[in-house]
């Protein structure tokens, strides 16, 4: 593996064509890894369906869960309507007073940090901020964070044996639905839901479970993963923060690159629907694909210097959210919190050093990658920009 | 400020009286159905995709090279297509119509 922070942990798979065969924790995948591949692959879903409980996600998590995530695991054009449920209010971030809560939130957790001697990023400034914000998301009582910070980095399999504990997550959405139910006209996402239709009948409770379900784990360990690096690249370019006090226009287009190296969700699966050669891999019926965004963001073809980290690189056609229906609707949120933290830390002149760093590295028989850290300790200093 | 009408890909005519900026800003203060803007206006996502009305083709003018870069990687794009978050409003663009393309 490469030692530097952001690495293509695929370019000898691309270099073998658009697709190789791997085998991922026992099990047979094609995965795609050019970039225009993979983006048209995410797009065909007569082709490649993600109509596939459990097995959208790569790891697969039947062990993790019991309800279909929705509205992930359904194809279009069922999934139009079921997504249109949520958008509302994963557009909320677009409104101007969300930003101001975003960063109203963001100040105090870098307040904070500075008064430190020094601050583990993970999990004292990162899973607080991703957990409190959600809130926002759900319109939700802040104090909800609470518990929520309580589930650990990732919401499936965090803790100190490792071992699966969705049940606490379902065990939790569960109560919040019973309590939804008895609120009609209410404005948060669990009401929201709880009395949403799809062609004149209510969602189920497995369904709504399933929506919920999603919120809660597609947006974790991804958040909480960006903004830890956003606070490594602090140390790794140190001359960033002074760039962006000087011209603020490359807020955005930090903001994309950002999201273009970290690539916080490595692949995702479809569910190949027929016997077919994939981009010269013979790949039967059944069999899942792999969509690797991870690799497709690195695919020289397409960016130039793949890995150079460019402040302003444009156009920068990244897919780190996705491709096509079932784009990350949480991205909204995501590129708010990543614009907002780099903004006010460039204004504040906030400086790091690292004191310790444990990387989080997806270690696999056919790629190893890192993907964030397990610890990333800094001393923060601000007004040395 | 100048006028400037979006047809949504299920036929609705949305009129901007006070269209002002980026057309895509226009697009998000109208709320219209199929221009998200997602990456802020610096061509990263193609999510604010619009085909120009082909008597307004000349006056809003051709896509920027780094413009078309991304435009090319559109499934549905033809020679009308410009991302609105890089057509500036000016007096000259009263009167714009614009087709929505779906995200």
């Amino acid at each position: 593996m490469s030692g530097c922070p952001f690495h293509d942990a695929f370019s000898d798979h691309r270099a073998k064509g658009d697709a190789v065969p791997i085998t991922f924790d026992g099990e047979d995948l094609t995965m795609i890894v050019g970039f225009q591949a993979v983006r048209k692959a995410a797009r065909s879903h007569g082709e490649f369906s993600s109509d596939a409980p459990f097995r959208v996600p790569i790891p697969s998590e039947e062990d993790v869960r019991s309800v279909r995530q929705l509205p992930i695991e359904m194809d279009p054009p069922e999934h139009k309507g079921y997504r249109a449920l949520i958008e509302p209010h994963f557009r909320r971030p677009l409104a101007p007073e969300y930003g101001e809560r975003i960063e109203a939130l963001l100040s105090e957790l870098i307040d904070e940090a500075v008064e430190r001697d020094s601050i583990e990023i993970v999990r004292d400034l990162a899973l607080p901020l991703q957990s409190r914000a959600l809130t926002y998301l759900f319109d939700v009582d802040e104090s909800e964070a609470e518990e929520w910070i309580s589930w650990g980095i990732h919401v499936f399999r965090d803790g100190e044996d490792g071992a699966a504990k969705g049940s606490v997550l379902e065990d939790y959405i569960h109560q919040k639905f019973d309590e939804a139910e008895q609120t009609p006209g209410a404005s948060d996402f669990f009401s929201t839901l709880a009395h949403a239709e799809i062609d004149g009948t209510r969602l189920t409770r497995e369904q709504c479970v399933g929506f919920a379900n999603l919120a809660f784990a597609g947006g974790r360990d991804t958040v909480i993963q960006t903004v830890s690096s956003v606070f490594y690249l602090l140390t790794e370019k140190p001359d960033l923060m002074a760039k962006i006090q000087e011209n603020p226009d490359l807020i955005p287009t930090t903001t994309e690159e950002f999201f273009r190296m970290v690539t916080p969700l490595t692949h995702i699966g479809r569910v190949n629907t027929e016997d077919r050669d994939v981009h010269g891999v013979s790949t039967p019926k059944d069999r899942r694909i792999s969509l690797c965004w991870a690799s497709a963001n690195f695919d020289e073809s397409v960016f130039k210097e793949p890995l150079e980290f460019q402040e302003d690189r444009k156009p920068n056609p990244h897919i780190a959210f996705g491709s096509g229906a079932h784009t990350c609707a949480g991205s909204h949120h995501a590129r708010l919190i990543v614009r907002t933290l780099l903004r006010l830390l460039s204004e504040r002149g906030i400086s790091a050093q690292l004191l310790e760093k444990i990387d989080n590295v997806e270690s696999h028989e056919y790629f190893e990658r890192r993907t964030g850290f397990e610890k990333l300790v800094l001393k923060l200093e601000e007004g040395s920009v | 400020m100048a006028k400037v009408t979006f047809i949504t890909e299920d036929g609705d005519h949305v009129i901007a009286e006070d269209a002002d900026g980026s057309l895509m800003q226009v697009a998000r203060d109208h709320d219209i159905e199929g221009i998200d803007g997602a990456c802020g206006g610096v061509c990263s996502c193609a999510t604010c995709h619009v085909k120009v009305k082909a008597e307004w083709l000349a006056k809003v003018g051709k896509a920027t090279e780094e413009e078309q870069d991304l435009l090319d990687l559109e499934d549905d794009t033809d020679e009308r297509s410009r991302l609105s978050c890089q057509i500036e409003i000016t007096d000259e663009l009263d009167g714009l119509i614009v087709e929505v393309a779906p995200l």
